[in-house]
């Protein structure tokens, strides 16, 4: 069934509606404005509910920019309703919970409106069909990233936290939007569509000849490269990891909904998109897609994994264990069989299911213990004992320990990995090797996190409080959505996962199902390998966190290149600044003028003009007269002992020019001419007042020559400009039509007629054909005015700054 | 240049209290027969700065504000006439934006302009209006509001 258009649109903009009254609603609700957003979510995850019972599927499109052919379109297939229900159902938990958690915060109104504006943008996400909506929702979903990482506005390691995801999901975006253009670029290449499109499915359909463009102007991997950098950016895969444990700055409830189970899989769903558009069935095991995702994710798994054991701060943990998973997802996604593809969309499920709830966990230990610290932490159980089940629970799913629906995901990871080795041989076998040394470590931090509940209380615990109702509920319920997941996998395969599984292969795919090992094969060995290493190394966790931190150092740690590019940048633009802006406006106009001269000059180099010929003058004598007397003005400027006499001298050159355009008959362009030129004269004059009158002594001989010839410079370019513009001459369709709308018509209609109605063809071209120019002209007029009055009411104040 | 009468002499106060309404007549009369004959909304309003900007070096802006706009002092005086003037460029720009977007309400697209045919007027007769001489009366505002300010505030200093 195609999806319904009016729904579609609902679920998109009712979040960002529902953001824009958030302000009003806070006024009248308080802090109960948790459950005015939770309400929103739930109708939302109701709207999303009923196109998924409605079997929806395929592209609603609504006209956006019809003359680029944008359009505003939204794609309803398995993988846009998963990420969908993620963002919906997540979002009415969250909501529900930061009603308990914000208690008392400040900033409230702001921070509600942010949660439904983002997801409002991350459900854009997830149901775009177009490049560039899909591109304006992703980088709304980094801008509210940015708010909410700064929530506590006025401390420090929430503006450079905030500061850094912006500007490295930001720029990944841009690279992801010119990654988008080159697809568009490619589109309008073949005969196989007609024209360009933005159009995802449509770029998918014909996937076959899109690559075949790109593959042919040696673009293939340029485009891989510049979109896998967006997913890189978003899904904080490493090197680009760094943004994400700083982001848990923000409060606990944006950990657990953006940078754990929505936004961070905004990446993942990039590559899962566009993987059936680079991936066909026939794909070679290794080939430029595999090499590109299949390395940066299992890289990401293993540098985050043990990243994660190094964390001393359960958040910390939790963040860099998310770039792990996020990793796994992305390596599934990068392997060219369908183990892959299976394994990346269930874990995309099982991943949100256990993180958020363990993200949640987290905030009620922060909030009912007062502490963060992992050294800090034990025997949580008998204060927390809900809290304790749904830890253990979420825990070992994320450990990949069997039964629980993170082993099974992990294991179609295990499997595909194996595959791709067994085809390939030789150097492929890296690939399981490191997914197994990388599920150790997993392994490692997912008992040690689980650890905290068990154990003696160490000192200087204080009282631990029972959490209130609010937060102990959404944990919970995604707990038992993680046992229901790990009791019937193939249920929810079925019902959802099938059909993810189908948007990420090309061509028709069927659903798949999972079963509970019960032979030998390489697979399960690798899991067994995982466990029992893991429960070996398990006694000596301090020593391997020790060892990992200890290796951090310098230039290995990606933060380390981070924080030294931004401070060599602002160390330069420091160093740089007091050269270009000397506050003295001697120095601007001469630079302003240089790149005049140089982009002018430059530009006609560019484009190859040639000077028009030259057949002899026609002027008449007083013309010449009335020149030869601006000349002689001209030059007396430059003698001109004192700054009057000087402009006094500077008009009688503008009133020459005006006398010019009254003998080539120009009388419109004369009277502007004279009037401009006395109001100028004026002004000048009341100016000059305030400065001393006459000019200081003679300046260097150096700088005398270089303005000089900086003086020539410009002139020599107006000259060669008015040469070659008024050498062109305009179609004389558009003389023919001037003349001939300008007037009153002979013949006309009752009350209204088309035409410019006046006999001064300057001034109908003015307020008439051209009134949008002479509209922005006014506007600067008065604009100029406000500047100025702004500068001179200003000036005295900024002295005393 | 705030002193004024001491700094100006007969000859020049007299010459100007004739100078000066011709030529804001003139301005306007610029302004009017600008869709016809040389001349138009900016130009008229350049004129017409001119008229205040020698009024304003001859008399004073004090002058101005008591005389002409009936503003009394009160300290602040100046940056009441500036005000006036700013207020002149705001209606200037309001009516020119207001007169392109009317055009909306009768489904043409935006800043279409064109000839209304006025009938059975008095002493009139029939006239035939360009609907541009509205957008023209915008710029003649904008303008003379927008360059009076720079005037009168460069001249404050």
């Amino acid at each position: 069934m195609q999806p319904t258009p009016e729904v579609v649109l609902a679920v998109v903009f009712l979040p960002f509606l529902a953001a824009a009254f958030t302000p009003v609603v806070y006024r009248i609700l308080g802090e109960r404005t948790a459950y005015f957003a939770a309400a929103v979510a739930l109708v939302t995850l109701g709207l999303v509910t009923d196109q998924y019972l409605a079997g929806a599927h395929g592209t609603v499109s609504f006209d956006w920019i019809p003359s680029l052919g944008v359009s505003l379109a939204f794609h309803v297939d398995g993988l846009a309703l998963l990420i969908a229900f993620l963002a919906s159902g997540v979002g009415v938990l969250i909501l529900t919970y930061s009603g308990g958690y914000m208690h008392g915060e400040p900033g409230q109104a702001k921070y509600y409106a942010t949660l439904l504006a983002f997801m409002g943008s991350m459900l854009g996400v997830a149901l775009a069909g177009d490049l560039v909506a899909l591109f304006v929702f992703w980088e709304l979903t980094s801008l509210s990233s940015f708010i909410l990482i700064g929530h506590y506005t006025g401390e420090e390691a929430s503006q450079y936290a905030a500061r850094k995801s912006m500007l490295i999901t930001v720029s990944g975006g841009l690279f992801m939007l010119v990654g988008f253009l080159l697809l568009v670029w490619a589109s309008g290449q073949t005969t196989a569509i007609e024209g360009t499109t933005y159009s995802i499915p449509l770029l998918v359909e014909h996937a076959d000849a899109i690559r075949e463009v790109l593959t042919a102007s040696g673009l293939l991997v340029p485009v891989l490269v510049l979109v896998g950098l967006g997913a890189a950016t978003k899904s904080a895969q490493v090197p680009f990891h760094v943004w994400l444990p700083n982001a848990m700055e923000a409060p606990t409830p944006v950990s657990a909904f953006l940078h754990s189970a929505t936004m961070v899989k905004a990446g993942v769903y990039l590559v899962g998109r566009f993987r059936p558009l680079f991936l066909p069935e026939d794909a070679a095991v290794l080939g430029e897609w595999t090499l590109v995702f299949a390395v940066l994710g299992l890289l990401t798994m293993t540098v985050a994994a043990m990243l994660a054991v190094s964390a001393t701060d359960i958040k910390e943990l939790l963040a860099y264990s998310t770039a792990s998973h996020l990793g796994l997802i992305i390596a599934a996604f990068g392997f060219a069989n369908s183990y892959g593809a299976e394994a990346g969309a269930f874990h995309i499920l099982n991943h949100a299911s256990f993180k958020a709830a363990l993200f949640m966990v987290a905030g009620i230990i922060a909030h009912e213990a007062g502490t963060r610290n992992i050294d800090r932490l034990g025997g949580l159980r008998k204060h927390l004992p809900v809290t304790a089940v749904i830890a253990v629970v979420a825990s070992l799913s994320m450990a990949g320990f069997p039964p629980f629906n993170g082993f099974y995901s992990k294991e179609l990871l295990f499997e595909s990995t194996y595959y791709a080795a067994e085809h390939m041989g030789g150097v492929a076998w890296v690939f399981p090797v490191v997914a197994v040394f990388g599920s150790v470590f997993t392994f490692l931090y997912s008992i040690k996190f689980a650890s905290l509940f068990f154990g003696d209380e160490p000192d200087g615990l204080g009282h631990v409080h029972r959490p209130p109702v609010a937060m102990l509920v959404p944990p919970a319920i995604l707990g038992a959505l993680v046992l229901a997941i790990s009791a019937q996998p193939n249920l929810f395969i079925e019902g959802l996962i099938g059909d993810v599984y189908g948007s990420v292969v090309p061509g028709e795919a069927h659903s798949f199902s999972v079963h509970f090992p019960t032979e030998l094969t390489p697979y399960v060995i690798m899991s067994i390998i995982t466990i029992v290493v893991g429960a070996a190394a398990f006694p000596f966790y301090d020593r391997i966190h020790d060892a990992i931190n200890a290796a951090l150092r310098g230039p290995v740690r990606a933060n380390w290149w981070y924080d030294n590019f931004v401070e060599g940048l602002t160390t330069a633009s420091v160093a740089v600044t007091p050269k270009i802006q000397t506050g003295l406006l001697r120095t601007y106009t001469t630079w302003g003028l240089f790149g005049f001269v140089a982009l002018a000059l430059g530009g006609y180099a560019a484009a190859g003009v040639s000077l028009p010929g030259f057949d002899g003058l026609s002027v008449s004598i007083p013309i010449v007269l009335v020149l030869l007397v601006a000349l002689v003005a001209a030059f007396a400027v430059d003698i001109a002992p004192s700054h009057v006499a000087g402009v006094l001298t500077l008009s009688i050159v503008g009133f020459m020019v005006a006398i010019f355009y009254i003998l080539a008959d120009a009388p419109d362009l004369a009277l502007t001419q004279l009037v401009v030129e006395t109001l100028v004269l004026v002004i000048f004059l009341l100016v000059l007042d305030r400065l001393p009158a006459f000019y200081g002594d003679a300046p260097d001989r150096l700088v005398s020559v270089r303005d000089g010839l900086l003086s020539l410079a410009v002139g020599g370019t107006v000259f060669l400009t008015v040469l070659l513009s008024t050498n062109a001459s305009p179609d004389p369709l558009l003389r023919e039509f001037i003349v001939a709308r300008a007037g009153v018509p002979a013949e006309h209609g009752p009350f209204f007629a088309d035409y410019g109605g006046g006999s001064n063809v300057v001034n109908v071209i003015l307020v008439d054909f051209r009134g949008i120019d002479t509209m922005g002209e006014i506007s600067v007029v008065v604009m100029a005015s406000i500047a100025i009055l702004t500068l001179i009411r200003m000036r005295t104040r900024g002295e005393t700054q | 240049m705030n002193g004024s009468s001491g700094r100006t002499t007969v000859i020049s106060r007299t010459v100007a209290r004739i100078v000066v309404p011709i030529i804001l007549v003139t301005a306007i009369a610029l302004l009017f027969r600008g869709h016809n004959l040389p001349g138009g909304g900016f130009i008229g309003a350049v004129l017409a700065a001119a008229a205040f900007a020698l009024v304003y070096i001859i008399f004073g802006l004090e002058f101005i504000q008591r005389e002409i706009l009936a503003i009394k002092p009160d300290g602040s005086e100046q940056h009441r006439l500036v005000e006036t003037y700013r207020w002149m460029a705001s209606l200037g720009l309001a009516i020119a934006v207001a007169s392109s977007l009317a055009p909306l309400a009768f489904g043409a697209p935006f800043l279409t302009q064109g000839v209304l045919f006025l009938e059975h007027l008095p002493l009139y007769g029939e006239l035939e209006v360009a609907s541009a001489f509205a957008f023209d009366l915008g710029v003649f505002f904008a303008v003379v509001g927008g360059l009076l300010t720079i005037v009168a505030e460069v001249g404050n200093e």
